[in-house]
């Protein structure tokens, strides 16, 4: 009988432990991003071996000796940065497997040729100067590209660019029903000849800056200008009055024909 | 084709655009286009044409440039001739294009028999409801909307109110801004604000009460941060009762209580007075004082002396503001500050906050009172100004006077030579308008809603335009209780399916935005006009020809409304010859430009509230044109952007800087009005802990209907939520993500949690947005409303949070 007190009040004693351990565990709604893991969770190295951008644990006792800095990750991929400042003079070559990959990609973030691109990535902070830290030059690292603006700095950037669903209900279905087709992206402008310099074949309302898509460090391979160091593209490469939203352009407005007398 | 406008663009020929559909496919994931588009389906630009169009969404009035090719919309482009959006878009905006193209579009009439839908032609959709109509014509009732055009909503108050001597016509726009209007009329004796959007490039300080126009009117809102680019300097001062976008980007953060609005603008005015730093000449000049009557009050109101003004106001110390309404003492000393000084611009703006609240009216008032006291006033950059949330609530709902007490160009039911005036211009015989107004919304779906036996005597409703199986507050009670009443018989036209065809018995196919001819009023008072540029889908007809066929129905039954006074139908248009067009049939529809020959017509009511329009060609010439649109020695017509402003307004007598010239005192003069504040009608209790506020997100439009069937929308917001603070989670053990159960007095819905959302409400309250038909938060919304504008209170009521698991 004694025994079985001794069992059953060890019972009771364990249960109320495990109880209260559980209870302690719960409780605590997560706020945005206090739901994440932390880096690593249990020493398992083949995971550290396999994905450089994580940080392996170490003991209080060895924070002394550890070194504290970039992850593998970043210092993998600032070896492979351009070495140099971007080279305005480099031989360029656009390629057209290249372009079409870059074309599809493009495509993928619009509901139509002119649409503003969706955000592709994660927001967690939709003030204009998170959105301009990386868009407001461009940056690419590790593999990553951030486009540069092609308009002006406009403010509240999510006015116009969608983001993706808010972190909570991003597991939710968002597919829609609809055989709305849009107008894709024109492929090429015209040239007079072969080797004229071809016209600009698409709006240039809100693609003011002609490199943040043709040229310098930041442009979309196989779209690249060949010839990055001019500065004054529409000097060569004709705009279209009609796609800017000129006044009316169905007719150009001419003298009458010279009145000559035949006999 | 042949509406297309006559300058139409034929654009891009000369954009080599073959064969550019291959650059859509490939491996990668197309959230956008459809990843499964066959290469030949694309459109190639070939073709492409342009024309303007205002967007279908809000009250902004944005202009689009709409690409079509082949027949279907391919394109959107900001218009850059539009002078209120310069050629930019929101991300509705540049998406609207998509929303002519769901699956899942009504094509056909559908008739519910034996409790199914059944396909019907059109002919026999008419013929019931012309029967319905003929056995019991002054129990029908018409519920409108601010998205109904110009001529949509003069054919359905002309049908009515006209022909039915029914007043039972009230539109979706009472929910929405019913108590701006009253405010405008309380306050200057006439509707509509007298700035317009210049006040926003010009204005020093931008106050926003309870308004959130960083998602609901973006256009308008980076119109004012983009000077900040600019290198100019513009304060935006947030009052409001959560952290939005709009707070992001203001320099001050005043957070209120709810209803703490009115206490803050009778704190103001109350510490010009104090202080003795109002502006004194132009109240001497311009203003008179005005307070409710004690026995029956009005908007009308009474006069009172300027002393008892002071008197009445004298306890709204900042001290008591701050009581009321949460906002520091010393804020509101910094507000009545602002406004002491005349050198600086300030322009208020407001929508939903002040407009959605049982003292609408008097907030309304009290802030026009604030401007008017300051003299910030009539100058550009100081403005009192109130935006509208739908496209043509001013247009259609306020100018045409599509509300059961009004008639059209500003013009009463309850006046008997507006009603002469109106059957004048009809050519109806004498005494055909009722003088008393009709059932308001919330009473027109109350008496549509309870059984005829019980007094209900609402019997057959048709609803166009709108969705108010969604957005009508308290809906277990004013639309979910129609199920059942066997006698009573809803009919809906719409695009897509929604919450109110769930309960109708008969659906009719509508035809959309650019499908149809249209002309929209947006906030600033200007007039759009757009030519239909694409077919509707399967049999899907505009909404103003099913009035007119309705009608024509009608007169072929012998309905002696019908006809005027010479025997003619009373939508009659004649071709040049003088032969009767039959635009009652469908296929004849289009022979003529109907909505020209009725806003030709509308026109004529327009003079008497000096609200004049130009004729129809002018609009297809313009992005819309500001009335007073008055025409000019030259023959030219110039549009007013300043109403009661000597410098800009042509109604403003000689000599006088200012006039009100609609005043309600006779005498030229604006009320500035007393208001006491009154507590709101519900508060957060014991049972019912939180503050329940409702409302809108940037990517989604209204009830969602067009909005949540665009990718790049619903991808961004796809469903709705319900915005806690992290304190209230953690309280109550709520996570991120998970769903709960919000119930109040009137009902419950299941909502996901997301803690510290887009806005971020303080401990205490709750933010629900009303987008989503599967989420609907109307079941729990209050159906009080304000004693004049019968406006109802969707932003606050009293509720609980359950975890599902407690709620079982």
């Amino acid at each position: 009988m004694k025994r079985l007190t001794t069992i059953f009040l060890s019972v009771v004693i364990a249960v109320a432990v495990v109880g209260y351990l559980a209870g302690m565990l719960d409780g605590i709604p997560n706020a945005e991003g206090m739901d994440q893991h932390a880096l690593v969770t249990s020493l398992d190295t083949k995971a550290i071996e396999a994905d450089p951008k994580l940080i392996p644990a170490v003991t209080y006792a060895e924070i002394a000796q550890t070194a504290m800095g970039p992850t593998a990750a970043w210092s993998n991929e600032a070896k492979a940065l351009p070495s140099a400042e971007y080279d305005l003079y480099t031989k360029i070559e656009p390629s057209e497997a290249d372009k079409a990959a870059s074309s599809a990609l493009r495509a993928s973030r619009r509901a139509y040729n002119g649409a503003p691109p969706i955000i592709p990535h994660a927001v967690e902070n939709t003030t204009d100067a998170a959105c301009y830290a990386c868009h407001g030059q461009g940056a690419k690292i590790a593999g990553l590209r951030a486009s540069v603006m092609s308009h002006q700095f406009l403010a509240n950037c999510t006015q116009c660019h969608a983001p993706p669903a808010p972190k909570p209900f991003q597991n939710i279905d968002s597919k829609v029903d609809s055989s709305f087709v849009g107008l894709p992206a024109p492929r090429q402008g015209e040239r007079a000849s072969k080797g004229a310099p071809p016209t600009i074949p698409h709006s240039r309302w809100m693609r003011e800056n002609c490199n943040a898509c043709h040229g310098g460090p930041h442009g979309w391979a196989g779209m690249e200008s060949t010839h990055p160091w001019r500065t004054n593209c529409t000097q060569c490469h004709a705009p279209s009055a009609a796609l800017d939203q000129m006044p009316d352009s169905d007719a150009v407005p001419m003298l009458p024909p010279l009145d000559v007398v035949t006999n | 084709m042949k509406t297309l406008n006559t300058d139409r663009r034929q654009l891009m020929k000369t954009a080599a655009m073959a064969a550019a559909g291959s650059l859509v496919t490939g491996g990668v994931s197309l959230p956008v286009v459809n990843a499964d588009q066959a290469v030949g389906e694309l459109p190639a630009g070939e073709g492409l044409s342009w024309n303007k169009a205002p967007c279908r969404f809000c009250g902004t009035g944005c202009h689009v440039q709409v690409g079509v090719e082949n027949g279907r919309v391919v394109a959107i482009a900001g218009d850059k001739a539009a002078d209120v959006n310069k050629g930019l878009l929101c991300v509705k905006g540049y998406h609207v294009g998509g929303i002519l193209y769901g699956n899942d579009r009504l094509t056909k009439p559908l008739l519910r028999k034996d409790g199914k839908l059944v396909e019907i032609e059109w002919d026999e959709a008419l013929d019931v409801i012309a029967q319905r109509i003929m056995k019991s014509p002054e129990t029908f009732a018409f519920y409108g909307s601010g998205q109904w055009t110009i001529p949509e909503g003069y054919a359905a108050q002309k049908f009515m109110k006209g022909g039915l001597s029914n007043n039972h016509i009230d539109p979706n726009a009472r929910l929405c801004m019913a108590s701006a209007v009253t405010g405008f009329i309380a306050t200057y004796g006439v509707d509509e604000p007298a700035g317009c959007y210049q006040d926003l490039d010009e204005c020093d300080v931008l106050i926003t009460w309870g308004n959130n126009p960083a998602e609901m009117h973006p256009v308008l809102f980076s119109r004012v941060t983009d000077r900040r680019s600019r290198g100019e300097k513009v304060t935006i001062i947030d009052i409001g009762t959560r952290r939005t976008r709009t707070t992001d980007a203001a320099d001050d953060y005043l957070e209120m209580k709810p209803h703490g609005d009115v206490a803050i603008a009778l704190g103001i005015m109350h510490l010009l007075i104090e202080n003795d730093n109002y502006d004194k000449s132009f109240v001497e000049k311009h203003c008179n004082f005005r307070a409710l009557e004690a026995a029956t009050p009005t908007l009308k109101g009474e006069a009172i002396t300027e002393d008892e003004y002071r008197k009445r106001i004298a306890k709204y110390t900042p001290e008591l503001v701050e009581e009321l309404s949460g906002v520091p003492a010393e804020k509101i000393r910094m507000l009545a500050g602002l406004f002491a000084n005349r050198d600086r611009r300030i322009t208020s703006l407001w929508c939903m906050g002040m407009n959605q609240h049982t003292m609408g009216t008097a907030v309304n008032s009290l802030v026009h009172g604030v401007h008017l006291m300051s003299g910030h006033f009539g100058r550009p950059g100081d403005a009192p100004t109130s935006l509208t949330g739908q496209p043509s609530a001013c247009g259609t709902v306020r100018e045409v006077g599509t509300l059961a007490h009004a008639l059209p160009g500003g013009r009463l039911v309850a006046k008997e030579d507006h009603r002469q005036q109106c059957e004048e211009f009809w050519n109806l015989r004498a005494g055909s308008i009722q003088g008393v107004p009709g059932y308001h919304t919330v009473k027109m779906f109350e008496q549509f809603t309870k059984p005829t036996s019980e007094g209900g005597d609402i019997t057959t409703m048709f609803v166009q335009v709108t969705n108010p199986g969604q957005t009508l507050p308290n809906l277990n009670k004013l639309f979910n209780s129609k199920q059942g009443l066997e006698d009573k018989f809803l009919i809906v036209s719409d695009v897509y399916p929604t919450a109110s065809t769930e309960l109708a018995d008969l659906i009719l196919p509508a035809a959309m935005w650019v499908e149809k001819n249209g002309v929209y009023g947006n906030s600033e008072r200007r007039t759009q006009q757009w030519f239909k540029m694409v077919d509707p889908p399967g049999d899907a007809r505009d909404d103003t020809w099913m009035t007119i066929a309705i009608a024509r129905k009608l007169f072929d039954l012998g309905h002696e409304g019908m006809k005027d006074n010479d025997g003619e139908f009373i939508f009659s248009v004649k071709d040049e010859t003088g032969k009767e067009i039959p635009i009652w049939e469908f296929e004849h529809y289009y022979d003529t430009n109907v909505d020209k020959h009725l806003f030709e017509e509308y026109r004529q009511f327009t003079t008497m509230k000096h609200k004049n329009l130009a004729p129809y060609d002018e609009y297809v010439k313009a992005r819309g044109l500001r009335w007073p649109v008055v025409e000019q020695d030259d023959g030219s017509w110039r549009e007013t952007r300043f109403r009661f402003s000597a410098f800009d307004d042509p109604f403003v007598s000689e000599g006088q800087e200012f006039e009100f010239y609609h005043s309600t005192s006779q005498d030229g003069r604006a009320q500035i009005w007393f208001h006491d504040y009154t507590p709101p009608p519900e508060q957060p209790d014991q049972e019912y802990p939180f503050w329940l506020c409702t409302g809108r997100v940037l990517e989604h439009w209204h009830t969602g209907t067009m909005t949540r069937r665009l990718s790049p929308l619903n991808r961004a917001m796809p469903t709705a939520y319900i915005e806690m603070n992290p304190q209230d989670a953690k309280a109550a053990n709520i996570r991120q993500g998970e769903t709960v159960v919000i119930e109040t007095r009137r009902g419950k819905t299941e909502l996901p949690v997301w803690i510290d959302g887009r806005g971020r409400p303080p401990a205490g309250s709750v933010f629900v947005p009303f987008f989503d038909e599967t989420k609907l938060i109307n079941d729990c919304t209050l159906d009080e409303h304000d004693p004049f504008s019968k406006q109802p209170d969707y932003k606050k009521c009293a509720a609980r949070i359950v975890k599902k698991t407690a709620a079982g």
